[in-house]
């Protein structure tokens, strides 16, 4: 996945205490650093580019207002991935709303709910659709092991450090999250169990 | 160490992407001889296929944006905000400007005493609170008010979580009814929309573990009340599979009792 890897040259801590000093070019260094991670969180809920871009744009906003609160030595990238889960939760939320809003222009598969008969493309479209529904239903812990595993491709030790967990913790959550998302996608699977 | 228990160490490593050429063969082998887990493997593949797919259409949307003019774009915005928020935030700058935007100081100070004058006269004129009998008003501290807030939220949250397990109970318990309608869909749409008024109670109220729960049944509510009435059974048996596998009416019924000791 085509993303920023390299550790951020300058210590993180050392970056929140510019920003709080009002430095921009040190808050634009932890926006090019850490946008691409917040993208794939969001559009892994979302499954949306816009809509991704939106929570991408807003969490950086609370990012900046919340900056006080943060504290050095606590794993950054696990706070900022916490207030984006937020915002992209929010931003769900608001998006069904909408849908109940205009479901009598909406036909069923938009409504997002799959059925055995759909035609096999629409059916291939249903099923991210669903897998993102179901992603945006785990548990906040499994979630982000889940999203930079698969969709930013990390090791589990890389994760363990990105998200302030033991390497072992990392892979039981990971293995927690495949078996929940194995239950609920079961019907969708076409496997008799 | 039984071929089960072999199985589920292979199936862990497989899923964490470490099962060697070995543990492939051993998982195969097993799952020939073996319906249950041969269909657990399957559900497996399933998932991390479906992983797969979602992956490539991610990565194609990531490499769509311009990353570089993004951050550029949310740093100026997040900057040029709060630019505007500081100079709101500073009367005192503003009183400068008032001083000195061209007035000369007569006409500031003649302004100033209008001000002032102004205020004397509020203070002087204004009238002690009294009743409608002359009596004082008593007012509520913010204390009192945030306590009442509490418990209005707390009762408000206990009567949804009410409705809802009655709501969910019947769903689960009639499942094997023919001819009844699976799912009272009216009743969930209520509950949603009280569900959005409960909202903001549940989060000033801080009552995280209430909100947990009700969240979880936002979402449930969400699906059933979409559902078509000719559903397939499979379809119901997942969502009713949902509601147990997540023992909801377990937590919900602890919630309740946690909320009723508050109350």
């Amino acid at each position: 996945m085509a993303d920023e890897r390299q550790p951020v040259a300058e210590p993180v801590a050392a970056l929140v205490d510019r920003v709080r000093a009002g430095d921009r070019d040190a808050f634009l260094t932890i926006v090019q650093t850490y946008q691409q991670k917040v993208f794939m969180m969001a559009y892994a809920m979302l499954r949306n580019r816009e809509d991704a871009l939106d929570v991408v744009q807003e969490t950086f906003f609370r990012l900046h207002q919340k900056i006080e609160t943060y504290r050095p030595g606590s794993g950054f990238q696990a706070w900022l991935l916490q207030i984006a889960r937020r915002l992209a939760i929010d931003y769900y939320r608001k998006h069904l709303k909408d849908d109940r809003a205009h479901a009598s222009n909406l036909s069923l598969e938009d409504a997002r709910v799959a059925t055995e008969s759909n035609p096999a493309a629409e059916r291939a479209a249903d099923l991210r659709q669903v897998l993102s529904r179901e992603v945006g239903r785990l548990a906040e812990r499994q979630q982000r092991v889940f999203v930079l595993r698969h969709y930013e491709e990390l090791q589990f030790h890389e994760i363990a450090e990105a998200l302030d967990i033991s390497v072992g913790t990392a892979k039981s959550l990971h293995f927690k999250a495949v078996q929940n998302l194995k239950k609920w996608l079961t019907p969708y699977l076409g496997v008799t169990t | 160490m039984n071929a089960k228990h072999t199985f589920d160490e292979d199936l862990a490593a497989y899923i964490a992407g470490e099962a060697d050429e070995k543990i492939r063969l051993r998982l195969e082998e097993h799952a020939r001889g073996c319906a249950r887990c041969r269909a657990e493997l399957e559900a497996v593949r399933g998932v991390l296929s479906m992983t797969s797919a979602a992956r490539e259409e991610l990565r194609a949307a990531v490499e769509s944006v311009d990353w570089e003019a993004t951050a550029e774009g949310i740093t100026e915005q997040v900057f040029r905000a709060g630019t505007a928020r500081q100079t709101a935030a500073r009367p005192a700058a503003a009183w400068g400007r008032f001083l000195g935007l061209g007035l000369k100081p007569v006409f500031a100070g003649l302004a100033l005493g209008l001000v002032v004058g102004a205020l004397a006269m509020y203070v002087a004129l204004r009238r002690p609170p009294v009743g409608q009998a002359g009596r004082p008003v008593f007012q509520a501290s913010p204390e009192f008010l945030a306590q009442v807030e509490l418990a209005l939220a707390r009762r408000e949250t206990l009567d949804y979580l009410e409705k809802s397990q009655i709501l969910l109970q019947d769903f689960v318990r009639d499942g094997s009814d023919v001819g009844r309608p699976p799912f009272e869909k009216a009743v969930a749409r209520d509950l949603l929309t009280r569900k959005n008024y409960l909202n903001p109670q549940l989060e000033t109220a801080r009552m995280t573990k209430a909100k947990a729960i009700c969240d979880q049944i936002e979402f449930l509510f969400l699906e059933l009340a979409r559902l078509d009435d000719d559903l397939p059974p499979a379809e119901l048996e997942r969502l009713r599979r949902v509601v147990e596998d997540r023992q909801l009416l377990l937590k919900i019924s602890l919630v309740k009792k946690e909320l009723e000791s508050e109350v």
